[in-house]
């Protein structure tokens, strides 16, 4: 039996994962086509920006591992930034709005997670009909229209730093180390794995694996609360449309990473440089002054590019 | 029963480990276990033997709490207890290891070993990697299975992956330990590592519950044996009172309806279907069939014999890497629609996934194979159609008020009708049957059967897997047994009996 262990792929460059590939390709490009891509303060913004995403795409690892989807995210996720604009507003308080969106986001995930693992409805369809609960209770809360005027104290969030680093940041690594420790070093991160991979063997070793699903999602829906902070906090209000999307940006960048949609096949640190990757991507097309929708496509190529450099890789 | 097996230096033992009383089992239309009683003692090896569908998988699952008995005792060293979960199974020690494996492919050996059982590490909350390493390394160390636990499972081939599922009922400190044909992925060197860890296990005074379909492992392994059949116990012995033939007589004799009719030929037509040294990537070889019009050739063995492999490769299905099929004269190659176009019809055993829409029209059921047939301009003809359809249904027979009631609604026999004359519809004349009755009742049986001889009194011909072997030998001309992914024998009409197919189909002592 030692044979066929000995036998495993030890070619160090077939190891090298498609989306490390990916980002120095596109740190390369821009760094010579893009103005100013390379610049200090760029590179800080190319980070700070992507903070919202890495909130969103840390736990959609964990979802798309159990073999599902949270559409919501996005809509969730404006949700709770018009939620922290609003309860701010009213209190001013940050850790009281931080808390609501916190709530409100734990409420949306639990329902998702409910609907998927008790009621038995595909991540898909469940998840894509709170996306439009999620919408349109934001329209009705906002009336519409932005909320502005929110404290300093949630503005403040986006622009302060800690030893030089920015708040932001610093919210993302400590995020970052939290779902590593989690889902590599805790009960609950072990059964993610058996979650999408054979849910049979957590019957068999007796535990309930509906609990474990919906306390992922309410996961999910807890850091889009997180997210709200950071998101209103960067636009210094709150806006009905503000996350419209970004669930796609967060699926690519789980899916650039090399987290597999089936068999609990799910990499974290590849999340967080897919997520740097769509970030890079973006900011370089700004730079380049090309348009949004651009972008948009761009980052679809992107997830299939590094797809195709993973599918070299496994055929080799 | 003379407890000739003792646990080293303990006192004589006097009553079972475990034991099961009047156990009874009852599944929609199946009594799948039927009054089964059961004793397993420390130290030995229970052998349980029956064929498919016999009733040991139920038996499995009522012993390991994942399915509960409708009435039956459960006696744990002489207490009566209760085994309602396998939380409860657990806590007697029972440990099953399935043939479909409870592991998990991106957690490594030592995580798969201790899941759900993880020890807390120092920081709250946490579980302590490291250790579930060093306790891996030490129970794979002691069943003599020399890996490094923190390797994925997903890298691990299924011989191995059975040794982690023995290391991980081992460490749940399993006093019952039940097998489900553990042999049937390992090599020859695998299987002596396994029997030696058997060895071990039994002197240390752990009983094992061992399903095995091989004769020559029956003999070597077992202290005791149990022959079930329908649901049934049949008997319990000693090897040394027993004799394969002896097994094998018990084994076979289930009750079936024989009341269908079959024609058979006088002379068998031409050859239809020609298969020679046929190999394919799903782990069949040295396949040689051949089938004549006006012929039913039965295809038997056990379950993961390789019989539905062999005809998914006839069909195109699986890819064929070595070998030629002849069909009507013509060597064939391509995929599943290549060999429909030429005539090759298969009825697959899952007939509502497979085989049908269900939530369409049994008319719409019935044309949609012969589209390409009926409509050559690429037109379609809702009236012919359904003159097609109604005249499939008035000559098969198919109990249905209209051609535009939905498909699911029907009973199986009539359902499986409707898989038939789907192909009958583009003309089809080598009929494949995987399973044909399976989850049929006995009245449609034997229509089907009808079904099935007119076709091929008529010029066709029908090859057919089925694990109900009083069937083949009632409707077959010839059949085929196979065994391990290749074919064991032939036995013609005068000797096609039940005992042949099963002594071909497993292993000799």
């Amino acid at each position: 039996m030692r044979e066929a262990i000995t036998s495993l792929p030890g070619n160090p460059l077939q190891r090298i994962p498609g989306v490390a590939v990916t980002l120095v390709l596109l740190v390369a490009v821009f760094g010579s086509v893009a103005p100013g891509f390379l610049s200090p303060a760029n590179i800080t913004n190319v980070l700070v920006q992507s903070t919202v995403l890495m909130m969103l795409a840390l736990p959609m690892t964990l979802i798309i591992m159990t073999e599902g989807l949270d559409l919501s995210m996005g809509a969730v996720l404006t949700f709770t930034s018009l939620v922290v604009a609003i309860v701010s507003l009213a209190t001013g308080s940050m850790l009281l709005g931080l808390g609501a969106a916190i709530l409100a986001g734990a409420v949306f995930g639990t329902v998702n997670g409910w609907l998927v693992a008790t009621l038995g409805i595909p991540p898909f369809v469940a998840t894509l009909g709170t996306l439009g609960t999620a919408q349109g209770l934001s329209l009705i809360i906002s009336d519409g229209q932005s909320v502005v005027g929110i404290p300093h104290s949630v503005r403040d969030i986006y622009s302060a730093t800690v030893a030089g680093v920015p708040v932001p940041v610093v919210i993302a690594l400590v995020s970052y180390a939290a779902f590593h420790i989690l889902l590599y070093h805790t009960r609950f991160g072990t059964y993610i794995f058996a979650l999408g991979g054979n849910r049979e063997a957590l019957k068999y070793a007796g535990l309930a694996s509906n609990r474990l699903l919906i306390a992922v999602y309410a996961t999910g829906g807890m850091m889009a609360g997180v997210a709200g902070l950071l998101m209103t906090a960067r636009m210094n209000s709150g806006h009905p449309t503000a996350g419209l999307g970004l669930e796609f940006d967060a699926i690519a960048a789980v899916a650039v990473g090399g987290t597999s949609f089936e068999r609990g096949n799910g990499w974290l640190f590849g999340t967080a440089l897919g997520v740097i990757a769509v970030g890079v991507l973006r900011n370089g097309l700004n730079l380049m002054a090309l348009p949004s929708s651009i972008q948009v496509a761009s980052v679809g190529l992107l997830v299939i590019v590094a797809l195709f450099f993973d599918g070299l890789r496994s055929r080799s | 029963m003379s407890a000739a097996v003792q646990p080293a230096g303990d006192a004589p033992v006097t009553v079972p480990l475990l034991e099961l009383r009047g156990i009874s089992k009852e599944f929609p239309g199946v009594r799948a276990l039927d009054d089964v009683s059961f004793a397993v003692w420390p130290g030995e090896v229970h052998m349980l033997l029956g064929e498919n569908g016999a009733g040991k998988s139920s038996l499995m699952k009522v012993l390991c709490g994942a399915d509960s008995a409708d009435s039956g005792e459960f006696y744990h060293k002489g207490d009566k207890v209760r085994v309602s979960s396998t939380a409860d199974a657990q806590k007697l020690g029972i440990a099953v290891i399935f043939q479909e494996f409870s592991l998990v492919p991106y957690l490594d050996i030592g995580q798969n070993i201790f899941l759900g059982r993880e020890p807390s590490g120092r920081i709250p909350g946490t579980i302590d990697r490291r250790r579930i390493l060093r306790d891996a390394r030490r129970i794979l160390d002691s069943i003599g299975f020399n890996i490094d636990p923190s390797i994925l499972v997903e890298k691990l081939g299924v011989a191995q992956q059975q040794m982690v599922e023995i290391a991980k009922a081992i460490s749940q400190n399993a006093r019952i330990l039940v097998m489900d044909e553990p042999t049937a992925a390992l090599s020859d060197r695998e299987t002596e590592l396994l029997f030696a860890l058997i060895a071990r296990l039994k002197a240390d005074g752990v009983a094992i519950i061992y399903i095995s379909h091989r004769m020559a492992e029956v003999f070597a392994l077992g202290d005791r044996i149990t022959v079930l059949r329908d649901g049934r116990r049949i008997d319990e012995l000693r090897p040394a009172d027993a004799s394969p033939d002896q097994l094998v007589r018990m084994m076979v004799g289930r009750t079936v309806d024989m009341s269908y009719p079959r024609h058979f030929a006088e002379t068998p037509g031409k050859v239809l279907l020609e298969v020679r040294r046929l190999a394919a990537a799903s782990g069949i070889s040295d396949i040689d069939l051949e089938v004549r019009a006006g012929e039913i050739v039965g295809l038997c063995g056990l379950a993961g014999s390789g019989r539905t492999e062999v005809v998914r490769a006839i069909f195109g299905a699986d890819k064929v890497t070595a070998g030629e099929i002849i069909f009507d004269g013509q060597q064939t190659s391509g995929g599943p629609d290549q060999a429909a176009r030429r005539g090759i019809a298969l009825i697959p055993e899952n007939r509502k996934s497979e085989g049908l829409a269900p939530l369409r029209s049994v008319a719409d059921n019935l044309v949609v194979s012969a589209l390409r047939k009926l409509f050559p301009s690429h037109l379609f003809d809702p009236r012919r159609a359904q003159r097609v359809a109604d005249g499939l249904v008035k000559q098969l027979r198919i109990a249905t008020p209209t051609s535009r009631q939905m498909v699911g609604l029907l009973s199986g026999g009539n359902q499986q009708k409707v898989v038939i004359g789907k192909w009958l519809a583009t003309g089809a004349k080598l009929f494949i049957f995987d399973e044909p009755t399976r989850g049929i009742d006995v009245g449609a049986k034997s229509e089907i059967f009808a079904l099935i001889d007119r076709l091929v009194a008529d010029g066709a011909a029908a090859l057919m897997i089925s694990s109900e072997q009083a069937e083949i030998c009632h409707v077959c001309d010839r059949a085929y047994v196979m065994r391990e992914g290749r074919i064991a024998g032939q036995l013609s009409r005068s000797e096609l009996t039940e005992e042949n197919i099963v002594r071909l189909g497993m292993h000799h002592a």
